[in-house]
């Protein structure tokens, strides 16, 4: 943790937007200035946090305050933010906020950063909001304003396409000759070639159960597995599908999944579906990881801080990352960050005390400490973290940030016309539930595709009051 | 002497109670604090029309039939044979009294581990031996039946030791008279055993119903209501309204219509009850 | 069928009963003491090199298990006891009273504990908030009391019933109190059945997840949140949880196996038919 020391060096150097760089004693006293408090912070069991968890003693050397850390999962995390704020007088300070769960239906709970960051008397942001990925900020940061600013960057779990290399290098030639086309996994494959590839995998060869797995469990994990297809496909859940997923609206209108396009990205998903790997239905992101982490699956498009598990388990050094396959419209890959936000209700003394710890908690030197920590693996927010000569190094292996090995691969994912946002909308944790229990009845045979995407445009478009 | 515990229990109960029943007829926002906005019977109405709940309440009595039906005739014909059983009794008992000290989320997590077709004991076995090869928890029947069994497993041993303790209170007398007049086993549990623990059947009836309506934590950890909402029993609907839409109103229209459910079926069961009682 | 013919259907009978029961709690146990990729494997491993590292991992680290024993124990414990003890005198008092009405208290009494669990958190939760008991191990013992209380007046009442009044009333002629009658006469006979109370009272208690999540914070979370912890974003740490599993499930055998004798005596439920 040789960072960590840094951080409260150099984030003494601060000071709040346009003044001058103070004497550290001066600045030091403006992050002293709440010596003795005690915050709260609600997160979820995700790799950044356990890493800050496991070390919060910088933050106490900097600031003398004490912070208690709950993780939760996501569901409970919901939960209690939400009796929090019902009880009129809140007690967690720090707010892990999922925008699509927490902070486009609790948006007017959580407090406009760009209050704090423009406070003289307060530490503001390192290197400027800037540094943050772009597409990042707006996503985890805005909803429906684009002005106003609810949480920095925090985490950026994004799907891509996992591969056992050592497989590809052994059949790549076989396959090459069989499909007819150069199987090497990037974005110029599309959606049917990824198909053709999976199918091989299945017919010709014992060393894997079957090509794909998907994460189809009737969850949250069905919605961003079948959203990258979707948007492949050029289908989208709404009209400016790019700005409802990067800003986030509060009237989205009628849903367009029942176009040709998404009926289309549907039928494909299903097709999909028949040839990958049966536990499919009932796996979520995690227990996709095992299967692949097992042995099981040839390929999975999955999340890119996987990387750390698969690296250290038996496949370390024989896996490879690349963005997503391309569909007709493009290659989509779906984002899955978070930010931390304020929580709005409490009291002022009390609302800037927990602005120091957000911006520790996403400075350059936390974020480096994050990524080397043993219990971590963490997933930067900052450009310029991954511009660090020694991050750099670790995009090619031997690395011992296994999670930098996915760079080249999300750094492209991450402009904003490969991301994939999904609607940032008050009402989305019911169309969430709409879209993957219509997705998983068609899986299941209940329902044909288009059936399916004609009743989650009905789904919606309730949950909406269109 | 009655009082002090009422009081009590008046204070924690009633409070809900009523609160819940207010709610139902409002929407309720939580922003800045509860706020109550009235709708009047919106709620109900859209209870008795929604697809969904009417969906989850056919899983739920399917949950609820299967559940408490197997824990019933398991644990009565468990308990039966403990109480045969002479040599290592005790141990016996020991044994098959423990999954019920098992949290029923490590039960649920547990029953993956070992159901998932990756990693998972059973799963293996069922695979290797050709009666189940595909993904148990990933299609719909068989995710029910495991979640059914989990919770079988978990709750019978509830129902042996209620049922083995009336058992063992039964007058030996009675049954070496009934021996002696050379009844068989069958016999001797129609017409002697059954009538005599049938109170005992009841308690432990009770007892069980009125947990399996409302526990979901099973279901919870390992299917959370899928696939294709094969496993979506009212309690995970509520829940999912409630903390996951927000719509607050609505969730206690659908606890207060779980409340109904139970006290109709606990008045069923009591009503028996006391049929048994004056019989004897 | 001959002696020796039922003998060998019934121990058979009991071996596939024991075996249901017993080979998944062996396995957990067992899997607790794997290292991680053995508990992957695709297929199962019965002899493998053992290894302590999950246990050392639950003890050490930001999340230490040992605060969570103890929350759990306390809350647990502290519910259980409050429970019982009004569950007893409660339960008495509405035995040997006579009132109209009687038995429509004594189905309200039970039909508290039939309250739909998602349903009640938002008002308990508003009221723990108020009286300043969110995040506090009292809290939780409140909480297991809206459950654990109705279950013991109930089951109490039950067996207080069943004991013929004549030997209170013996008691009683020769000067002793009410109360004094209870303590002295009618509680020492239904031992058995307090304790058989306060294993099922500690035991739903000691399982609680819902409550736990909703109520508690850092300070007083159980053993049962300890578990749900082990699900993060990026995996399930199973060996921890199994071993989590082990640990959770030993205290409670050991309570159950102690009192074991108490506990099927305790359960003469031609008591407990709630006349």
């Amino acid at each position: 943790m040789s960072g960590a020391g840094l951080a409260g060096a150099s984030l003494l150097g601060l000071a709040g937007c346009g003044g001058e760089s103070n004497q550290s004693s001066s600045s030091g006293g403006m992050w002293k200035q709440y010596k003795g408090m005690t915050l709260n912070f609600i997160s979820e069991n995700t790799a950044p946090t356990s890493a800050i968890a496991a070390n919060l003693k910088p933050f106490k050397d900097l600031t003398g305050i004490d912070v208690k850390i709950s993780q939760l999962e996501l569901g409970s995390l919901v939960q209690k933010v939400s009796l929090d704020v019902s009880s009129g007088d809140p007690t967690i300070h720090v707010i892990y906020a999922d925008p699509y769960q927490v902070m486009a239906p609790f948006s007017q709970a959580l407090a406009d950063l760009n209050d704090f960051n423009e406070d003289d008397s307060l530490p503001s942001v390192p290197k400027g909001l800037g540094d943050f990925i772009p597409t990042q900020l707006a996503a985890a940061g805005r909803f429906n304003d684009p002005d106003i600013l609810y949480a920095l960057p925090y985490d950026t779990p994004t799907m891509i396409w996992m591969y056992r290399k050592d497989l590809f290098d052994k059949y790549g030639d076989q396959m090459s000759q069989d499909l007819g086309f150069d199987p090497t996994p990037s974005e110029k494959i599309t959606w049917a070639q990824y198909y053709d590839i999976a199918k091989w995998f299945n017919d010709n060869t014992d060393e894997v159960e079957y090509g794909n797995g998907q994460q189809a469990k009737q969850y949250d994990s069905l919605m961003c597995d079948f959203s990258n297809i979707l948007w492949a496909y050029g289908g989208d859940y709404f009209d400016n599908g790019v700005q409802v997923g990067k800003i986030g609206t509060d009237d989205p209108g009628p849903a367009r999944l029942d176009s040709d396009k998404a009926i289309e990205a549907a039928e494909f998903y299903k097709k999909l579906n028949e040839i990958s790997h049966p536990g499919s239905t009932s796996w979520d992101w995690t227990a996709l990881d095992e299967a692949f982490r097992a042995g099981e699956l040839a390929m999975v498009p999955n999340w890119h801080e996987f990387a750390a598990g698969v690296e250290a388990s038996k496949f370390g050094g024989k896996v490879g990352y690349e963005r997503l396959p391309t569909g007709p419209a493009r290659s989509a890959s779906m984002w899955g960050g978070t930010g931390l936000g304020i929580n709005g209700e409490l009291e002022d003394d009390e609302q800037r005390a927990a602005w120091l710890f957000l911006v520790w908690a996403t400075s350059p030197e936390t974020q480096l400490s994050g990524l080397k920590s043993k219990v971590g693996g963490g997933t930067p927010t900052r450009q310029s973290v991954y511009d660090l000569p020694e991050v750099k190094k670790a995009q090619h292996p031997p690395s011992d940030m296994p999670n930098i090995l996915t760079y080249p691969a999300v750094s492209k994912a991450w402009e904003p016309e490969n991301i994939g946002l999904r609607p940032k909308i008050e009402e989305w944790n019911k169309c969430d539930t709409v879209i993957f229990t219509e997705v998983s009845k068609m899986l299941a045979g209940d329902e044909s595709p288009e059936e399916a995407m004609k009743a989650a445009k009905e789904g919606f478009d309730r949950a909406n009051g269109v | 002497m009655l009082l002090p515990a009422l009081l009590l229990l008046a204070a924690l109960s009633l409070f809900p109670f009523f609160y819940i029943i207010w709610m139902s007829f409002n929407e309720v926002s939580l922003i800045g604090g509860v706020n109550f906005e009235w709708v009047g019977l919106e709620n109900w109405t859209n209870l008795v029309t929604d697809p969904d709940v009417r969906s989850s309440w056919i899983v739920s009595g399917i949950y609820f039939v299967s559940t408490v039906g197997l824990e019933m005739i398991l644990g009565i014909g468990i308990a039966l044979l403990v109480h045969e059983t002479v040599w290592g009794k005790n141990l016996a008992l020991s044994m098959l009294l423990m999954p019920m000290f098992v949290a029923p989320v490590i039960v649920g997590l547990l029953g993956r581990f070992l159901v998932d077709s990756t990693y998972g004991l059973y799963a293996w076995f069922l695979d290797k031996t050709g009666l189940i090869t595909w993904e148990i928890l990933g299609s719909k029947g068989s995710a029910l039946l495991a979640v059914i069994l989990m919770d079988v497993w978990e709750w019978t041993p509830l129902i042996v030791l209620i049922v083995l303790a009336g058992l063992s209170s039964m007058p030996p007398p009675v049954l070496e008279a009934a021996k002696v007049d050379g009844a068989n086993y069958v016999q001797r549990l129609r017409h002697i055993v059954g009538p005599l623990i049938s109170g005992v059947v009841v308690v432990a009836l009770l007892v069980r119903s009125m947990d399996a309506i409302r526990y979901y934590d099973i279901i919870a950890i390992t299917t959370n209501g899928g696939p294709a909402d094969a496993t979506k029993v009212i309690p995970i609907r509520l829940y999912e309204t409630a903390f996951r839409f927000q719509e607050l109103g609505y969730a206690a229209a659908i606890g207060l219509s779980m409340l109904a459910f139970s006290i109709l079926v606990a008045n069923l069961f009591v009503r028996i009850l006391k049929q048994q009682g004056l019989a004897r | 069928m001959n002696g020796t013919g039922k003998k060998i259907v019934l121990y058979a009978l009991l071996l596939l009963v024991l075996l249901w029961t017993v080979v998944p709690l062996l396995w957990m146990v067992l899997s607790s003491f794997k290292n991680a990729d053995d508990l992957v494997s695709r297929t199962p491993k019965l002899f493998f090199a053992p290894t302590f590292d999950n246990y050392i991992g639950l003890f050490t680290g930001g999340n230490a298990l040992g605060g969570y024993i103890v929350n759990s124990i306390l809350a647990a414990g502290i519910s259980t006891i409050i429970a019982v003890a009004l569950g007893c005198i409660a339960g008495y008092g509405l035995a040997r009273s006579h009132f109209r009405g009687k038995d429509h208290v004594s189905f309200w009494i039970i039909s508290t504990r039939m309250a739909p669990i998602a349903a009640v958190i938002l008002p308990l939760y508003a009221v723990f908030r108020t009286l300043d008991l969110l995040n506090t191990t009292s809290g939780l013992v409140v909480a297991y009391l809206t459950f654990n209380l109705p279950f013991a007046i109930w089951i109490m009442n039950a067996f207080f019933a069943d004991l013929p009044p004549a030997l209170e009333e013996a008691a009683m002629v020769d000067g002793a109190t009410r109360f004094g009658a209870f303590w002295r006469i009618a509680l020492p006979l239904t031992a058995p059945g307090i304790v058989t109370t306060a294993i099922l009272c500690l035991v739903f208690s000691w399982n609680d997840y819902a409550f736990a999540q909703s109520f508690s914070g850092p300070g007083s979370q159980t053993l049962p949140i300890a578990a749900s912890q082990l699900i993060t974003q990026t995996g399930i740490n199973w060996g921890q949880l199994m071993a989590i599993g082990t640990i959770v499930v030993l205290p409670m055998i050991a309570v159950g196996l102690a009192v074991r004798r108490y506990l099927v005596k305790g359960l003469t439920l031609g008591a407990v038919t709630g006349e």
